[in-house]
């Protein structure tokens, strides 16, 4: 293996770590503050390392800690000590695994060589997806059965209703897409979105399967155990459902996989709805024609983001008591926005003047289609947060009834529909 | 009879696709974020330490004082109407003679133990001679230990009537 093969698979591996597991406190602190300002407050504001706050990010790792540190509380009446142990594990562990089939940028080719952009070059594809997030249930139904009490029991039946319920109708309507794409691989559903339907609309899987994305993204939600399918957990009549009995970092690890099963939800939305690492009308071979003109409208846009943010800062990013050390933060984070935008732009003037090789194209249109790559996920996470601070928690025999009655014969109907369109248009 | 015909949602096509009832409400609540993200002064939250709260009433029960007569000698007779009243038993009195010629009675020590009080007015109901009352508006007192929530005479004396409050 060469270097660069070497130095590709570990960024992607990288990439797949923090996105799954290192975007948690953020979405901690999205969550926290999304819903304080839908709701007229202003969420976690105050926590500070050095007078840093950073919008309350510290907030999330003050809390992080606050777990790591507190007694891991096994109670005594605990039978299966070794399910109640591994099912928080099983929680996180499939929901970081479910990542590792994402293509985060199209094939990257080095010197002859191309290299595909996930972190398990796997040929199942969207398979993988459907098995491990499947699996992610049984840490809930587990830790629920396990830690032996009423509130947890009825969260694991819930969860085992909720699984049963949905689980048919989002295989269904991935069949669907399946049938769309012609493929199971997903670097290649994403290339197909790439093209241009009609002339003027991206073939993104929205647009081509608007009812498989509404029953996907419906099942998806579920999936992730995110309002308003949360039932499982249903705080107002089971105290905390199958976490219950959990505290300190078993607790954290329900957590982090709860957050790790969103951010692998959104990822696989954007996937296979949202064109994935494709911007609109820019395929990676007009990247890779055109990547000064890219460069020069990244900057530009780079330039024109940081002076909103930074005047918005200014006006907002304050402190009441200017003796407060929390006071002068504003004006250090702006000039440090600065100074990180005017690099970033230094670097890419430094590539427009002196130009690329073709690796170098390469390597850049490959960390483009990551940056447009995780842009399209946070949206579609920003989604996720919004939908639980705006929507009521359906009921345990709503769930069912519009897993079964609604969503699946939608599918099914999508499925032949599909089928009919593909084989009379002689695909 | 007037009778009140609650209307009954849920059965029109709309409302059983479900999905525009779900787009109405994300509108609402996409509308508050932006509003509170482009400009988050419009938040009700007040920063608490920063911003203390105006809008304490005059019959706010908050840490009691011992009034003064116009020579500023204590008013309270030490007669034990207010620590006889007290249902927490956290006003403690040790009476003295009086020499100033004011009156028979004086207390030596009045402690009121914080955190034992509940705070329910009785004691200021009691007092025949309006020496003890609960109009400083002081809502957080602040300690270290134990000891320090006893307040002795010293302190309540020098409480006054909150300035936010109307002249009695």
């Amino acid at each position: 293996m060469s270097s660069a093969s070497i130095i590709v698979v570990i960024v992607n591996i990288l990439l797949a770590v923090i996105l799954a597991v290192g975007t948690t406190p953020i979405m901690v602190w999205w969550e926290r503050r999304v819903a304080g300002f839908i709701q007229d407050r202003t969420g976690p504001n105050r926590c500070d390392i050095g007078g840093f706050r950073l919008g309350g990010l510290i907030q999330s790792f003050a809390d992080m800690l606050k777990l790591v540190f507190k007694e891991d509380f096994l109670p005594s009446y605990i039978k299966y000590k070794f399910f109640y142990t591994i099912s928080p594990a099983i929680v996180f562990f499939c929901s970081f695994l479910t990542f590792a089939v994402i293509p985060f940028a199209d094939t990257l080719v080095i010197d002859g060589f191309s290299y595909t952009m996930q972190a398990i070059p796997t040929q199942l594809g969207i398979m993988w997806f459907l098995a491990y997030a499947g699996l992610a249930t049984y840490g809930i139904i587990l830790g629920g059965y396990s830690s032996e009490s009423k509130f947890g029991l009825l969260s694991s039946i819930r969860a085992t209703a909720q699984v049963v319920s949905y689980e048919a109708a989002m295989g269904l309507s991935v069949i669907s897409m399946l049938v769309t794409y012609g493929t199971i691989h997903l670097s290649d559903m994403v290339a197909f979105q790439g093209q241009v339907l009609f002339g003027f609309l991206p073939a993104w899987g929205i647009i081509m399967q608007p009812l498989a994305a509404i029953i996907f993204i419906v099942t998806a939600f579920a999936e992730a155990n995110r309002a308003p399918f949360d039932l499982a957990e249903g705080e107002s009549e089971i105290v905390a459902g199958y976490h219950t009995e959990y505290s300190a970092m078993r607790f954290g690890l329900f957590q982090v996989g709860e957050y790790a099963a969103m951010s692998a939800s959104s990822a696989i939305i954007v996937t296979l709805f949202f064109g994935g690492y494709q911007i609109p009308w820019l395929d990676t071979a007009a990247i890779q024609s055109n990547i000064y003109v890219v460069f020069g409208a990244i900057a530009i846009s780079l330039l024109m983001m940081t002076f909103v943010l930074t005047k918005w800062m200014k006006k907002h990013y304050t402190w009441a008591n200017p003796d407060d050390s929390r006071a002068r933060e504003g004006k250090i984070l702006i000039k440090a926005f600065w100074i990180m935008t005017l690099v970033v732009c230094g670097v890419l003037v430094l590539f427009i003047t002196t130009g690329l090789g073709t690796n170098g194209v390469n390597i850049a249109t490959a960390v483009i289609q990551v940056g447009t790559f995780l842009l399209k996920f946070f949206m579609m996470s920003l989604v996720f947060i919004w939908v639980r601070w705006t929507l009521l928690r359906f009921r345990y025999d709503q769930l069912q009834m519009l897993g079964w009655k609604i969503l699946l014969p939608l599918a099914i109907l999508n499925i032949f529909v599909t089928a009919t369109f593909v084989v009379v248009l002689g695909g | 009879m007037g009778v009140k015909v609650v209307p009954r949602h849920g059965a029109s096509l709309k409302d059983k696709l479900y999905l525009p009832g779900i787009a109405a409400g994300m509108k609402t609540t996409f509308k508050h974020f932006v509003k509170n993200l482009k400009d988050p002064s419009n938040l009700r939250t007040s920063q608490y330490p920063e911003v203390q709260p105006d809008d304490i009433t005059d019959r706010y029960r908050g840490v009691h004082r011992l009034t003064k007569r116009e020579d500023d000698s204590v008013k309270c007779v030490a007669c034990y109407m207010c620590a006889t009243a007290c249902p927490a038993e956290c006003i403690a009195i040790e009476a003295e003679e009086r020499t100033d010629g004011q009156d028979e009675k004086m207390p030596k020590k009045f402690t009121i133990d914080l955190l034992e009080c509940v705070y329910c007015g009785y004691c200021v109901e009691a007092c025949p001679c309006d020496a003890i009352r609960m109009d400083t508006g002081i809502f957080s007192f602040i300690g270290k230990t134990r000891e320090e929530f006893v307040v002795d005479k010293e302190y309540l004396l020098n409480n006054e009537r909150s300035k936010d409050f109307s002249d009695d």
